[in-house]
Order: C-alpha cells, then structure tokens, then sequence
C-alpha cells in the first residue's frame, strides 16, 4: 500500500543525488529527495504518522504501523554540532502524526557555522520512490511517494 | 554459525555515516548478517538501515555479528573490522 510522506519543512528541492555528502547523494541510506530550508523553517514535522524510533537533535527516523521508516537528517555533518542550536520536541518511543513538529532549529545558524542545511528525507530500504515534488514545497506538502 | 564480537570504536556510535557503510558491506557480502547488542536480545538484519539504526548502537558498545552461508568467517571479518575503526 503507498505511503504519501510529506515535506517536512517549507524549501527548494534538491535531488538526492547533489546533496554533498556520498551516503546520501549515492542513496545508501535510501532513496528519497532533499530540501533546502527557507531561511524561516524553523519547526520541522513528522514527515509521516508513526512511532519516533529515533530522535537525535539533527535527525530522526519515524516508522509507520506498516514498519516502513523514514529518516529526516537536518543538514549535512551537522552531528558535529553536538546538539547546539536544535531543540527536540518528542522523545524516542512517541506516536506522531504526520505534520507533527519534531525538532526546531535556525538553518541560517547551520549556514553561519559553515556546514550545509540541507535535509536528506529518506525512505529507509526502500527500493525507489515515486512523485518526487519538484521546484519548491510548503511544509506538510506531498514530496514523495513510497509505492 | 559465525560469530564476532566487537567494540564499536567510531566517535557516534553506528549512526547514518557510519551504519549506511556497514549495511552496505553486510549487503554485498551477499549472505545473511545479523547484528545485535551484547546484554539485550534482539537480532537486527544487518542488510536492514531501519533495522541498524532502530539498534542505536552507541561508541563503545559490544556488538555481536553472526553470519550464514558461504565466506561467512571472511564476511565477518571485514564487518568486524569496519566496525573496530574509529572514524577517519
């Protein structure tokens, strides 16, 4: 049954393939689309309804009923900044509907350390994914299918 | 069946970096790997990122690996070894 993942957070979308960083860009972890926030997404959202398996201050992963997880990493290398700037709202194990916000956080501050903000959102094990938006998105907006 | 035990060296444990390196050497050992932690139950397939991730392995902590079919030791081995570095 498809699962409609949604942006989880306002952007221009930035195919997987240029985000700088191989793990993403050569879709190890899954395919999927990147977005590069608007100046305010501040709040970022569950991309899809499900349990947070796991939450850091620069990534999490919710999974559906169905088991199929979604990770959303904010920015690239942004584990370096061990938590600063990120303000997590959910603790591990929470039921979330998709919309839901998760983590808050300042993409400029990200920009201003010098690392890139773009967020990598990923079906986890998935083979491929379908109706990948295009051009930019709103938050809670469609931006990709997983068949 | 093959078994390794390993100390997880890298600095964040096996977080997407490094966990999406490690499935991707279980997957193309081609056999079946699992993955779990020394002191709790669960079996993670290891070819799995969901499943590796879900694990939240952290650094320091003592991982099991077992592998089944052909090559497993020599499969093992270099996952054990992978696993043994600290990050770059």
């Amino acid at each position: 049954m498809a699962l409609k993942v949604l942006a989880p957070l306002a952007g221009a979308i930035v195919g997987l393939a240029d985000v700088p960083d191989p793990v993403f860009a050569d879709a190890l972890v899954g395919p999927g689309v990147a977005i590069e926030p608007a100046a305010d997404s501040v709040e970022v959202g569950a991309p899809i309804a499900g349990v947070l398996v796991k939450v850091k201050p620069h990534a999490f992963v919710v999974v559906a009923d169905s088991g199929r997880g979604v990770l959303v990493h904010l920015g690239i290398d942004t584990v370096k900044l061990g938590g600063e700037g990120f303000e997590v709202l959910h603790g591990e194990g929470d039921a979330v509907a998709a919309g839901d916000p998760i983590v808050r956080w300042q993409p400029t501050a990200i920009r201003s350390a010098g690392l890139s903000a773009i967020c990598p959102v990923v079906a986890l094990d998935a083979t491929s994914v379908e109706d990948i938006a295009a051009g930019g998105v709103s938050r809670g907006d469609p931006l990709f299918t997983w068949v | 069946m093959p078994v390794r035990h390993v100390a997880v060296a890298g600095a964040e444990g096996l977080h997407a970096r490094p966990a999406a390196l490690f499935v991707k050497a279980a997957t193309d050992a081609g056999i079946a790997v699992t993955i779990g932690k020394v002191g709790s139950d669960g079996h993670a397939d290891a070819r799995s990122i969901l499943a590796v991730l879900a694990l939240d392995v952290r650094h320091g902590d003592e991982v099991v690996l077992r592998a089944d079919g052909d090559d497993a030791d020599a499969a093992l081995d270099r996952l054990a070894a992978l696993l043994g570095e600290p990050d770059a």
